[in-house]
């Protein structure tokens, strides 16, 4: 015993404890995360309480606690209707409780507004339409089917509306400049855009008349419901998004509909002030973010690690370098925000505005955030990894490659291209994922520089000049920060809110894992052992 | 054809080596540029202010110059005004100053021939005092319009004020009229003899829309310190601010109808020196007081200790000392800046930061000052008929050092304070941009959190290099890097959405983890050698222990937790943070310093543990197996030879930590309420630097005072983390060179 304390041993558990927090925190973390994010999916059961003053509630559980006042145990119901109950949650004291029971034709829907609706379906209406099944329930699957088939017209129709619109909106521009320019207002080219905008003003009036239509017609359709207080509601068609009854669902149904959310969630747009619905702009506007960043990011990385690793010789000179990359690397973010704020948007940006764009001022068209000033932001602030990386990775060269292709006669930038940059393909890899993982989590400077809450427009679509790099977007990072701090209910937001932090969590692990893997790889392969 | 291809290669080598060192050469401009770019926005903070003259020329022979009662110039230097005795406007082209309209005062009252004197009371409006004691108010619209072609045209009018005129009365030597808010208007009378007489006009209106005037009059009675020598009224006519020729200075109450309080009267100054001139500063909070000694300060009512919510009015800011006497003040309409004229000088100085911005010095002394609506063209008008136009540009007057960095008395306050609150819902209200209370959250937030860090994350790191074995290193490392990889956004959103809200529920479980798990390792460890041999744990061997450490670690969190509830209702009578509030004053926050701590020390644990982990590594295998060969044990050569040797390494690791704690935005931003107030308790929140940035920059108008300390402080944290990084990487590259191993 005395030996084991005078060797120290314990404070190698100290040690070995501290090892042992660091982990459990971590995993904490993890756990939570996908605890809460994992679970929101699942369809859980619709239950029904009778409480003791008569009155019944009807929600899903989603936490037990102790009152912290009383002591008593209590449950946290979603009780949904948020217009008719006013709020999403109530607690119910467990000792209220007379009876608990889970009724087969309970109705969960998800609707375009006020979140969910709890009840029971009684009944649909729908004028000119035959119905022929015979329950309720039946007549409302056949009554969405139409609908939905009706709701695939009016989108066509948004289609070509939505193209109208940036055909007119091109001409205005057009006009714009044109009387920028000095055209007299009675010109043959100004009358002749303006009879075509107008024109095309007229078309999209008809197809939009056309499209109320149809939404009036389908919103005729309705379908009656009871909560759980008595109170009936009559719900449109066109408010219903999905409807479960996930009391009377199999495991496969359920399983079914979680992996229909979970499709929702990855390419459907979001609704209600992003706390519902997908996930979709949000992704592609990281990715892309992410990718154009890397455009910027590698080739002046590469090129700097290559100077450092075999072009500098060792002085003032490489020194300084270093101490800028390793500075680059830790200056704060949001100084990169800052900024990118004042040279990329109102730097460059306003200049780029009052030299190509004069007539559009003082509406902004670069000199405001959006996603080129981003992944340049961000460029700057990964460059540092892919340095780090590739440099590491060309030292790990050994020193008689280069001598050896040196030797046979080729020159300086041959053995470069043609033996060095192959072999170090895996560790600038390494350098280039991880960029993109430090890229794709870093939300300060971006809310800066050119994030937004809610982009109407992806920043690539089908019309010309397909890349808008004038455009702001989505991204995942920001948009767990806004729905989590900034939405006016974050008690119903928050399960999105997880949702949406598991999935940059997966995105940024799988793509850490994957560097951390290939590095180790590369580093089997060439360092020779030293022990 | 092979002559060929060789120069080829060379030249491609040459210009490919001039591109890669232009690169290389690149990363170091970033930077430069980074930090040149973001200072260069933050620079114009500290630029003097300048005052050009826009253009001089005499009045128009028309004009008498000693007939003037007012001047007044219009945005763009094109157009001014004068207004003489008779009840005219004449207005002026700047640029030849002819004449281009005279307009004369609507509604003169009966019987009025002369005006005795103007005052401008803002918005450009002026109350005019007929020779007969009526006083009529006039609004004076002046603008000028370029045309296409280069020709400057101006726009005038000027129209009357119904609700503010009083009738005749007799013996004024000068007069005051406010409006009421709905209610009617106050007049002040300054009679023959200093007498002081307040009327109040009002019309209250009934339920049937019949309205009753009445007009009640009331004349301060009570002797005065000395002659009056200068009056001031608030825009709303509440207060009267009076100044006596013995440096008196008395403030009234004269809002009730019939009575006038005597709020405070005190001397100006030590010296008695007479007062020669009384202005309120925007927003009528504070009064800046002029005397004869050619000082400036300003006043404003505070809370005395001793005597409850009494509030006795208090010098606060001394501006300047000239050495003519002040013989007016003008505020300007946009700031809390003063403009002061005394024996043929302007002086133009900020309230806030006590800075003396500017002296104008007028070939000729100047009679007549007024600034534009905007405040930022000045006219002055010499006993010569001279008009002088200056073109004012005053960057950034509010921001001085001292507003900066140290205590600033702002309006409202009962002392100085360092205080930051960057807008508010009115215009006239006073910035407050004190960097020291976000310095202060920074450092808050980074010390807390590096005491919850580094223990850990150096321990950890000292186990994983030295005990742990190498197949279960080569795990565990990629785990902490991965770790470190986890976005500030998730771990701020966990801390802020999910930590504080349980931490929130049971406050004590930390700090009896904090207790409780070190007793139960330490259990654990002095049991270490039996509990092994008795159980399945001896499959545990060397090198893998800090795996029996975790059930450990999570049972003794449970245990604080079980005990929390008990110590709660036994200690501190069911509710710890009632009793926080009751027995040591402090409010408890729901997103405080404890959960910055583990959010932002859990951040940079990772940071720490890789890089001291390599450092501690990195120290040559033959130092440890010698000093093993000879009898030490495993505890004893990590501790008294590999951790003395990589020391260099494992400060550097910590510096970095720091270095990037102290950037941190999402998590501070998320974690803690951003209040930015300066307490080390660890149940309030903080405010950092970058969370500040974060939060305000979205809000802030381009170029302005608040857009460039935005910058500045980032500049702040540009340097600072400069400084820390090139410190750490200096140690660093010492430690290399140390072992020769890279």
């Amino acid at each position: 015993m005395k030996i084991f304390w005078k060797t120290g041993e314990p404070y190698v558990l100290a040690t070995g404890a501290a090892l042992a927090i660091i982990l459990v925190l971590s995993l904490t973390l993890v756990g939570t995360v996908m605890t809460n994010g994992l679970g929101y999916f699942w369809p859980r059961a619709l239950v029904q309480f009778e409480l003791k003053d008569g009155s019944r509630a009807l929600g899903q559980i989603t936490q037990q606690e102790k009152n912290p006042i009383s002591g008593e145990r209590r449950l946290q119901l979603k009780v949904g209707n948020r217009d008719v109950f006013g709020q999403d949650f109530r607690w119910i004291d467990e000792k209220e409780i007379v009876s608990r029971t889970t009724p087969v034709d309970a109705v969960l829907l998800e609707r375009r507004e006020h979140g969910n609706y709890f009840g029971m379906l009684q009944g649909v209406t729908a004028e000119g339409m035959s119905l022929s099944g015979g329950s309720p329930y039946e007549k409302l699957h056949q009554a969405r089917s139409v609908v939905a088939g009706k709701l695939d017209d009016t989108r066509t129709i948004k289609k070509q509306m939505s193209s109208l619109n940036t055909t007119v909106e091109g001409l205005r521009l057009k006009l714009q400049k044109l009387e920028y320019r000095g055209k007299e207002k009675n010109s043959s080219e100004i009358i002749e855009l303006t009879a075509l905008r107008e024109k095309t003003m007229a078309e999209f009036s008809l197809l939009n008349e056309k499209a109320t239509a149809t939404q009036t017609e389908i919103g005729r359709i309705t379908a009656q419901f009871t909560d759980s207080a008595g109170g009936g509601k009559d719900i449109s068609l066109l408010e219903i998004i999905a409807l479960q009854r996930p009391n009377s669902m199999s495991f496969f149904a359920k399983c079914g509909a979680y992996l229909e959310r979970v499709r929702e969630l990855l390419l459907d747009d979001p609704r209600e002030s992003n706390t519902e619905g997908g996930l979709f702009p949000a992704i592609f506007g990281t990715v892309m973010m992410v990718l154009l960043m890397s455009v910027f990011s590698l080739p002046f990385g590469v090129v700097a690690a290559i100077y450092l690793r075999e072009y500098a010789r060792d002085g003032l000179m490489t020194r300084m370098v270093r101490i800028a990359v390793n500075n680059l690397a830790g200056v704060p973010s949001i100084v990169y925000g800052v900024f990118g704020l004042g040279f990329f948007v109102y730097g460059i940006g306003g200049s780029i505005d009052s030299i190509f764009f004069p007539e559009r001022l003082p509406t902004p068209t670069f000199g405001t955030g959006g996603i080129l000033w981003s992944s340049l932001t961000l460029a700057l602030l990964t460059v540092p990894v892919v340095i780090v990386a590739t440099e590491e990775s060309l030292a790990s060269i050994p020193k008689g490659i280069r001598e050896g292709s040196l030797a046979l006669g080729a020159t300086k930038f041959q053995t470069l291209t043609k033996i060095l940059l192959p072999m170090a393909t895996p560790g600038i890899m390494t350098g280039l994922i991880l960029s993109m993982a430090r890229a794709a989590g870093e939300v300060a400077p971006l809310m800066i520089v050119g994030v937004v809450k809610l982009a109407p427009t992806l920043p690539f679509d089908t019309i010309y000049p397909y890349f808008h790099m004038d455009r702001k977007f989505m991204h995942l990072g920001f948009h767990i920060y806004d729905v989590g701090f900034q939405s006016p209910n974050v008690e119903a937001a928050k399960p999105m809110v997880f949702v949406t932090t598991m999935l940059l969590l997966a995105i940024v692990i799988f793509a850490s894992s994957a560097a951390i893997y290939l590095r180790n790889r590369m580093r089997g392969k060439y360092t020779t052992s030293t022990f | 054809m092979a002559q060929f291809f060789i120069d080829k290669s060379r030249r491609n080598d040459r210009i490919a080596e001039v591109l890669i060192r232009i690169g290389g050469v690149l990363v170091i401009v970033s930077v430069v540029w980074i930090l040149v770019m973001i200072s260069r926005v933050a620079l114009p903070l500290f630029y003097p202010a300048s005052a050009r003259i826009a253009a001089t020329f005499r009045l128009p022979a028309a004009i008498s110059a000693g007939r003037v009662l007012a001047v007044g110039a219009e945005e763009n230097q094109k157009g001014a005004f004068i207004l003489d005795e008779s009840g005219t406007f004449h207005f002026l082209k700047v640029a030849d100053g002819s004449l281009s309209a005279s307009i004369r005062v609507p509604s003169t009252p009966t019987g009025a021939a002369r005006i005795v004197s103007a005052e401008y009371i803002g918005k450009s409006a002026y109350n005019l005092l007929w020779d007969t004691g009526a006083i009529t108010s006039v609004t004076v619209a002046l603008a000028s319009v370029k045309d296409p072609d280069g020709t400057v045209s101006l726009t005038h009018e000027v129209t009357a004020q119904e609700e503010l005129s009083f009738a005749a009365s007799n013996g004024i030597v000068q007069s005051f009229a406010r409006p009421i808010e709905g209610k009617g208007a106050v007049r002040i009378d300054r009679l023959a003899g200093d007498r002081l007489r307040i009327n109040h006009q009002l019309i209250e209106k009934d339920l049937l829309g019949n309205e009753k005037r009445s007009d009640t009059g009331a004349e301060i009675t009570d002797p005065l310190p000395g002659r009056i020598s200068a009056l001031a009224v608030d825009s709303k006519g509440h207060y009267l601010y009076l100044g006596t020729d013995t440096g008196w200075l008395q403030r009234w109450d004269i809002s009730e109808p019939g009575q006038n309080r005597l709020l405070d009267s005190l001397p100006a100054s030590e010296e008695h020196k007479a007062i020669t001139s009384l202005t309120l500063v925007l927003g009528d909070v504070s009064i800046a007081v002029g005397d004869a000694g050619g000082r400036l300060t300003t006043w404003f009512p505070v809370k005395v200790a001793g005597s409850g919510d009494d509030r006795r009015l208090t010098r606060i800011h001394t501006l300047r000392s000239t050495i003519g006497p002040v013989s007016r003040i003008i505020s300007s309409p946009r700031d809390k800046t003063l403009f002061t004229l005394d024996a043929g000088e302007i002086h133009v100085d900020h309230m806030t930061s006590e800075r003396n911005l500017l002296t104008i010095k007028p070939a000729v002394p100047a009679t007549h000052v007024a600034l534009s609506p905007k405040g930022n063209t000045l006219s002055a008008l010499d006993n010569n008929g001279g008009v002088t136009i200056w073109k004012m540009d005053i960057p950034h007057p509010e921001i001085s050092f001292g507003t900066l960095f140290g205590k600033v008395w702002y309006e409202g306050y009962d002392r100085p304070e360092y205080a930051w609150q960057s807008s508010a819902a009115n215009d006239d209200f006073e910035p407050k941009l004190s960097l020291v209370p976000l310095v202060f959250g920074t450092i808050k937030a980074t010390l807390f959190a590096m005491l919850f860090a580094v223990p850990l994350a150096l321990l950890a790191a000292l186990y994983t290099s030295q005990f742990m074995s190498p197949k279960l290193k080569g795990r565990v490392k990629p785990v902490v890097e991965i770790m470190a990889a986890i976005p500030s956004v998730v771990i701020g959103f966990l801390a802020g959405l999910w930590l504080a809200p349980l931490i929130d529920k049971s406050v004590l479980t930390v700090f009896l983890s904090i207790v409780i798990v070190p007793l139960m390792l330490l259990f654990t460890i002095f049991f270490w050698k039996r509990i092994r041999t008795a159980s399945l744990l001896q499959k545990v061997t060397r090198g893998h222990e800090f795996i029996a450490m975790i059930p450990v670690v999570i049972l003794g969190i449970y245990c604080a937790f079980l005990l929390s509830g008990l110590a709660e209702i036994h200690l501190f009578a069911g509710d710890f943070k009632q009793w926080l509030f009751s027995t040591l004053g402090v409010r408890y926050d729901q997103r405080n310093s404890i959960i910055i701590a583990i959010a932002l020390g859990f951040a940079v644990i990772p940071i720490i543990f890789t890089i001291a982990e390599d450092a501690i590594s990195n120290v040559p295998r033959n130092l440890t197996a010698a000093s093993l060969a000879l009898g030490a044990s495993r505890w004893q050569t990590a501790w008294r030879v590999v951790l003395p040797s990589a020391l260099p390494g494992v400060f550097s690791a910590v510096m970095i930590g720091f270095g990037r704690a102290i950037g941190e935005t999402m998590i501070v931003l998320m974690a803690t309420g951003n209040t930015p107030i300066m307490s080390w308790s660890l149940f309030n929140g903080l405010r950092s630097l970058s969370a500040n940035i974060a939060v305000e920059i979205p809000e802030a108008p381009l170029d302005g005072s608040l857009y460039r300390v935005l910058f500045l402080s980032a500049v702040l944290l540009f340097i600072f983390t400069f400084i820390i990084n090139s410190g750490a990487e200096g140690l660093r590259q010492r430690f290399r060179k140390k072992y020769g191993r890279y």
